[in-house]
């Protein structure tokens, strides 16, 4: 049995679908029920359904074999993983966002940046020889411009209609995001004969 | 709140069933290691910081514990057991190479959690002095008999070379840091970060390809036929020639079936230089064992030294034991010794008899009916010596 960590919300939607399109039995994720853990009625998969930023730390451990999770999530837990593939679903982009006419141009001698993408803003800012202080929260990001916590804020954004209604903007795209394919190191190679042509029919799904 | 008895994270004691466990996991390696023809060594836990450092191969700072010595300068808790064995080689043992094993723990400075501790106790063995497929074949096939002997089931071998990777790398023509990044994301699997950092490093489109290669070049003997067909390059070339002869070395000694093979596996750029290979086992999401060649290593200690070897997780060893249920219930005393007050010595003579005949034995320090009932396995009991 091939194990899948994957998380709920219109993420999960999507990823169904497309797994389903790739010849994988998905009723069970359809169901409308709260159980956490599912298997399709050929017992040949089975889903954990986890919180996204969980999705890494079951694969990585090995609890499942096989996972889907945003790029935004893997930059951020940096986990000792296989990606196998770019689903190309659940697009988004990591950005720098602020006023657009005070903005990240209007040097302070430490920026401070709201972020729920800690350690992944530290990398980006400290690559870039910029001092920021950084200001973990988490929901609700646009806020902390406006209401004057932070200077900028560094997030996924999608539509950029949140940031419009709020007077603000991108600044800066600094990473493209989208849901990847993730696998756990062993059970590729020990597994390698259910998960490889998975895999190929998931490519030729994604065409 | 005061951490009086409590343990930080990433440690743990060891204690009772589990520790009865790693005792004969000990126990069955060391025989191992002695039959083969390893010596036995133990290093100091202890160590300067430039050690680890200030070298080529350095450790990241921030996988370090430091101390302070009295004279201020900084120490570390031995970050990587190879290393330090390469450092004593290089420094203390004579020319002419060695065979040496050891049972120790490496510190790890890192999050803890899962599959990830901070003291990590490792068993290994290095193969110092040696070159050539016999020696790197010889190395797997050790390696395959030390998972044997753990009682392990359902394993498998992972080989690479990094030299098949190094010599792709030739004809992309990065500098270090670019090409540091290009192995990260190829050991990671990831086809399209690997192409963006070939891309934004300006690699010619014929040298990508064959990187790009990599993360599909995974699987058994028939990947180093499927490898041939990717590259001109000589240096590349020659190592999956050299990966031939060690699976035909490692086939004719019977081991076939335990080996994979993974050229997009690159563990790290200046560490290894030849061969490289990971134990992998069901229902354990991380290799129980890591090795491969590092003739380069010694070089930071002023010594050249050729040398090949692994080290196996015994914590995961265990781990993957348990999981496949082949763990056996901890051995109790078989025999307990009660005696009266005033038999002691006639008894303590009787725990000797036993013991000599090679029998588990506890003598009780209660007398009489209240030893006789606390007892395990089956009681003797001694009376005073009737005149």
């Amino acid at each position: 049995m091939i194990t899948f960590a994957l998380s709920k919300g219109r993420l999960g939607e999507e990823c169904a679908s497309l797994l389903e399109r790739a010849g994988v039995d998905v009723s069970a994720l359809k169901e409308d029920t709260r159980r956490l853990v599912l298997e399709s009625a050929d017992k040949r998969y089975g889903f954990f359904l986890v919180k996204p930023a969980d999705v890494p730390v079951y694969v990585e451990q090995g609890v499942a074999d096989l996972g889907v999770v945003g790029k935004d999530t893997l930059l951020e837990e940096d986990r000792q993983l296989y990606e196998l593939l770019d689903l190309k679903i659940g697009a988004c982009r990591l950005c720098i966002a602020g006023y657009p006419d005070r903005g990240a141009q209007d040097r302070k001698p430490l920026l401070r940046v709201a972020t729920k993408y800690v350690k992944t803003a530290k990398r980006v800012f400290a690559e870039r020889g910029e001092e920021a202080e950084i200001i973990p929260l988490h929901g609700s990001i646009e806020l902390a411009p406006v209401t004057g916590l932070s200077d900028v804020i560094f997030d996924v954004v999608q539509t950029g209609s949140t940031l419009e209604a709020n007077g603000l903007a991108v600044l800066e795209e600094v990473f493209p995001v989208s849901a990847r394919l993730v696998a756990n190191k062993v059970s590729l190679k020990l597994k390698s004969r259910e998960i490889l042509p998975l895999v190929e029919n998931l490519r030729e799904a994604l065409l | 709140m005061a951490d009086i008895g409590r343990l930080p994270a990433g440690v743990q004691d060891i204690y009772g069933a589990e520790c009865a466990h790693l005792q004969r996991l000990r126990a069955v390696l060391t025989q191992l290691f002695e039959r083969g023809g390893y010596a036995p060594v133990k290093t100091a836990a202890l160590e300067y910081y430039d050690t680890y450092a200030r070298i080529g191969n350095a450790v990241p700072q921030e996988r370090m514990f430091k101390l302070s010595d009295t004279d201020g300068k900084l120490l570390v808790l031995r970050p990587d057991v190879t290393l330090a064995i390469s450092r004593l080689a290089a420094t203390k043992l004579p020319a002419g190479g060695a065979r040496l094993y050891y049972f120790a723990d490496k510190w790890d400075l890192r999050e803890a959690g899962g599959i990830w501790g901070r003291e990590v106790y490792q068993a290994g063995v290095e193969r110092l002095g040696e070159e050539g497929a016999f020696s790197d074949a010889q190395t797997v096939a050790f390696a395959i008999e030390c998972l044997q002997a753990a009682g392990l089931k359902n394993f498998i071998v992972d080989i690479g070379h990094v030299g098949f990777f190094k010599g792709l790398l030739q004809e992309c023509g990065l500098n270090g840091d670019e090409a540091e990044e290009v192995r990260s994301y190829v050991n990671g699997k990831d086809s399209f970060g690997a192409e963006r950092a070939l891309r934004k490093a300006g690699a010619a489109a014929d040298a990508v390809n064959a990187v790009l290669m990599l993360p599909t070049l995974f699987g058994g003997a028939e990947v180093l036929e499927r490898a041939q067909s990717v590259t001109q390059n000589e240096f590349a070339r020659s190592a999956l020639a050299y990966l031939k002869e060690v699976y035909a070395l490692l086939s004719d000694m019977g081991y076939a079936e335990y080996l994979r093979f993974d050229l997009g596996a690159v563990k790290s750029l200046s560490y290894y230089s030849g061969v490289i290979f990971s134990g992998l086992v069901e229902k354990l999401g991380a290799p129980v064992l890591s090795g491969g060649r590092y003739d380069r290593l010694a070089d930071d200690f002023g010594k050249n030294i050729p040398a090949v070897g692994f080290a196996l997780g015994l914590k995961r060893i265990l781990t993957a034991l348990e999981r496949q249920g082949g763990l056996p219930a901890p051995q109790e005393a078989e025999i307990t010794i009660v005696c009266e007050r005033g038999a002691e010595g006639r008894a303590y003579r009787e725990y000797l008899r036993l013991t000599g005949e090679g029998k588990r034995v506890c003598l009780s320090a209660v007398y009489g009916k209240e030893g006789e009932r606390a007892a395990k396995g089956r009681v003797v009991t001694i009376g005073k010596e009737k005149l």
